[in-house]
């Protein structure tokens, strides 16, 4: 979304009718974890309690984290995961995967978590009647960073992405690795190339390579595919997505295998060239069972820049070589690669692809189905959180105004919508309706409104053209 | 005596033994396979199949054959042109190669012999300017001391067989436990090393045969620890593999899969922060 200079934040629409209400959990920018009702007050506040992300559980617990590790030596790890209840008292905490020894820094474990973590009895961390997360025993499936080298990858120093599952004494019981499953990630040679000169190296620590950037992890849970006899959704296997090789993947839970994958190229199959080329992706996760559209796979298709490939004008050594300046919220049956819903800048009412900018996110972001049909979708890069219908409606907008002093954006990496339920520390709050403002007549004090002083008519003047010949191909045209 | 040796073109370990030989005035016949000595190495291939040990790589050279003792890799040559039979067990064939010389086992040969061992030590790397990668168990800790005291190790890896109270029924014989403590306190000491233990099993005394169990495996860090005075030593605790056992009692022993040593790493954590677990 491109802002104005002036804008409002916080609620700015609200159509109680409509929305699917409950309160929203989000990490305000270097706040904390910050729970709001459909009205946007402030119901609870877990001052510096880190969130990547926050993520609530019945009875008033919030997830997130009391640190993330110093940036010179580290990429994005979080020091522990933390549950955490109402009154801000620490129940189950989780830092036991890596002891750290950071030049200046205290000797410490840490859990390098980051972008994801799901408790058992819930498959995506999201409300889901009849799955609610266990609060008080279970196990947790963390996502945790690892240094290692494998020459089969690069000859540089990987920051891989790891998967962990502790019970709740903390005891790791599974684990899981990308990068011993390179070769089955389908790299074509283009890409190994680019790959091993150059995996998205970081300077943290020295430099290390962040390949695959896994931003997303989840279980699938119950499904219809699994039920009809496909082996591929067991419903323990876990989908995951990594950011930089725009590949969206399951892996067998029981083997490490993984068994169903998109990406890295959308080129080689009809199927796929309909879906077109996903970019930078997060969130990609099943719709479960019990919510509308279970069993398909919804991902905020961020576009921006990534990929390992051929090179080209935009991408002269292959790094990133995949480009677009919009986003896409995409619904795909993971069957039939069909797209069965989809929230585009044309569906928010931008014309494309001249306005197309106006729904981007080029990083961070998510999309959750809620019990209605109704998705929210965070447009991270600009703090934006909104709720749209099945047909496109927009019932619920909140702009964060939280924007941060040491890296100055009011960033919202992923929200969650959750039922009144969940808090019963609190009244079931009162939903008043805000009707979007009419922003053509919307004005500042001091502003004048629309409305000539005088109108001038000039004879022979013939009426205006559609949008068939602007500088660039756009709308229907375009669509041509 | 007549000694022959198989050598491969361009060999430097074949170069420092046929060297060691003419120093000592030993006449030697040298068939070099990728040469004129092809079909001679082939035949003797043949008929020596079981004593030839092949590597990743291939057979490792040099072979030396005297008629009727045969000797592989650069090490175990050494030993038994200096000292005969006396080195036996201190070298195997190893599998590093370049400079690096491993297959050295501190604790697998007779330490009355310990003058003669540190000598072939001192000829490989300091004559020959090789870097030395050796193993231990604890045992012949006076040996492990004088070769750190005279520089000699590169690399020393060290095989913490178990908890104290089974480490005797894991080394399968009796062992000084202040030996294998002492050990552990000099092994920190070198350029570079590591501490190792492979889940083994072991027979309980009720005659069943079990794996060490995770809180033997943590009482081993423990152990570990109070004898290096740290809990930060590199530390790898492995899978035991009973194809390659040479035991008849655990051959027949079902291996242990591989996630199931998250919880031995558990375990071992809590006395040593740097463990980490071997990957199938």
């Amino acid at each position: 979304m491109s802002y104005p200079t002036v804008y409002p934040t916080g609620v700015t629409v609200y159509n109680p009718k409509k929305a699917w209400n409950g309160f929203t959990i989000f990490q305000a920018r270097e706040q904390g974890a910050l729970l709001i009702d459909m009205n946007g007050t402030e119901v609870n506040f877990w001052q510096g309690l880190h969130g990547f992300p926050n993520k609530m559980l019945p009875g008033g617990y919030v997830f997130g984290h009391l640190g993330e590790r110093n940036n010179n030596f580290g990429m994005q790890d979080q020091t522990d995961l933390v549950q955490v209840d109402w009154e801000g008292n620490v129940v189950w905490k989780f830092n036991q995967y890596e002891f750290i020894e950071d030049p200046g820094e205290e000797p410490q474990w840490m859990a390098r978590q980051h972008h994801d973590y799901q408790r058992e009895g819930n498959p995506v961390g999201y409300y889901v009647p009849g799955m609610e997360p266990l609060v008080d025993q279970g196990n947790t499936l963390i996502l945790v960073h690892k240094n290692v080298k494998n020459p089969k990858i690069s000859d540089k120093l990987l920051l891989d992405d790891v998967i962990i599952e502790v019970d709740w004494e903390g005891n790791i019981v599974w684990e899981w690795a990308c990068n011993e499953h390179f070769d089955e990630l389908g790299f074509d040679e283009a890409a190994k190339n680019i790959l091993f000169r150059n995996p998205n190296m970081r300077t943290s620590g020295g430099g290390m390579g962040d390949w695959m950037h896994i931003n997303s992890m989840s279980v699938l849970g119950p499904n219809r595919f699994y039920d009809a006899g496909d082996e591929r959704f067991h419903p323990d296997n876990i989908i995951i997505d990594g950011r930089e090789t725009n590949i969206i993947c399951i892996i067998c839970k029981k083997t490490g295998k993984i068994v169903w994958k998109l990406g890295p190229n959308y080129d080689s199959s009809e199927d796929l060239k309909k879906i077109g080329w996903i970019i930078g992706q997060h969130h990609a996760h099943m719709i479960p069972k019990g919510l509308p559209g279970e069993g398909n796979i919804l991902v905020f298709d961020n576009g921006g820049w990534a990929g390992y490939g051929i090179p080209n004008p935009s991408s002269p050594t292959g790094a990133k070589n995949a480009l677009r300046d919009y986003s896409r919220v995409l619904e795909i049956d993971p069957t039939t690669l069909k797209i069965v819903w989809q929230y585009t800048p044309a569906e928010a009412g931008f014309l494309m692809p001249t306005d197309a900018e106006k729904f981007y996110s080029p990083y961070i972001s998510s999309a959750q189905r809620l019990p209605n049909g109704n998705t929210l979708i965070t447009e991270g890069s600009d703090g934006r959180i909104f709720e749209a219908t099945a047909d496109h409606e927009l019932v619920w907008e909140y702009i964060s105004p939280y924007k941060g002093e040491k890296m100055p954006t009011n960033m919202v990496y992923r929200a969650y919508r959750l039922p009144y339920e969940w808090v019963p520390q609190v009244e079931r709050p009162v939903e008043v309706a805000i009707e979007p403002v009419e922003v053509t007549t919307f004005r500042l004090p001091g502003a004048a409104p629309m409305g000539a002083k005088k109108t001038t008519v000039i004879e022979g003047t013939r009426p205006y053209q559609g949008d068939k010949a602007l500088c660039v191909a756009a709308g229907d045209e375009a669509e041509e | 005596m007549s000694f022959t040796i198989y050598t491969a073109t361009g060999c430097t370990r074949c170069k420092i033994i046929k060297q060691l030989m003419n120093e000592k005035g030993i006449a030697f016949e040298e068939q070099d396979m990728k040469a004129e000595g092809k079909e001679a190495f082939q035949k003797f291939y043949a008929a020596n199949r079981k004593a030839i040990f092949r590597g990743p790589d291939g057979v490792e050279f040099p072979l030396l054959h005297d008629g009727t003792t045969l000797r592989q890799g650069i090490g175990a040559c050494v030993a038994y042109l200096l000292s005969g039979t006396k080195l036996d067990g201190f070298f195997s064939v190893g599998t590093l190669h370049k400079e690096w010389v491993d297959g050295i086992h501190v604790s697998g040969g007779n330490p009355e012999y310990t003058t003669e061992f540190l000598a072939a030590l001192q000829y490989i790397k300091k004559g020959n300017n090789m870097k030395l990668q050796m193993d231990t168990n604890g045992l012949n800790s006076a040996i492990l001391e004088q070769i750190l005291a005279q520089d000699l190790a590169d690399v020393v890896i060290m095989n913490v067989l178990g908890p104290k109270e089974l480490y005797s029924q894991l080394a399968g014989k009796a062992v000084d436990i202040d030996e294998v403590e002492k050990s552990l306190s000099l092994v920190t000491k070198f350029p570079e090393y590591k501490l190792q233990t492979t889940v083994d099993p072991v027979v309980r005394e009720d005659g069943e045969i079990s794996y060490l169990s995770t809180k033997e495996i943590g009482a081993t860090a423990k152990f570990i620890a109070e004898a290096t005075g740290s809990m930060k030593n590199p530390y790898l605790v492995k899978l035991f593999k009973p194809k390659e056992c040479k035991d008849e009692r655990f051959k027949t022993i079902e291996a242990m899969p591989a996630g199931t040593l998250l919880s031995y790493r558990t375990a071992a954590r809590a006395h040593q922060v740097f463990v980490e677990i071997e990957k199938n």
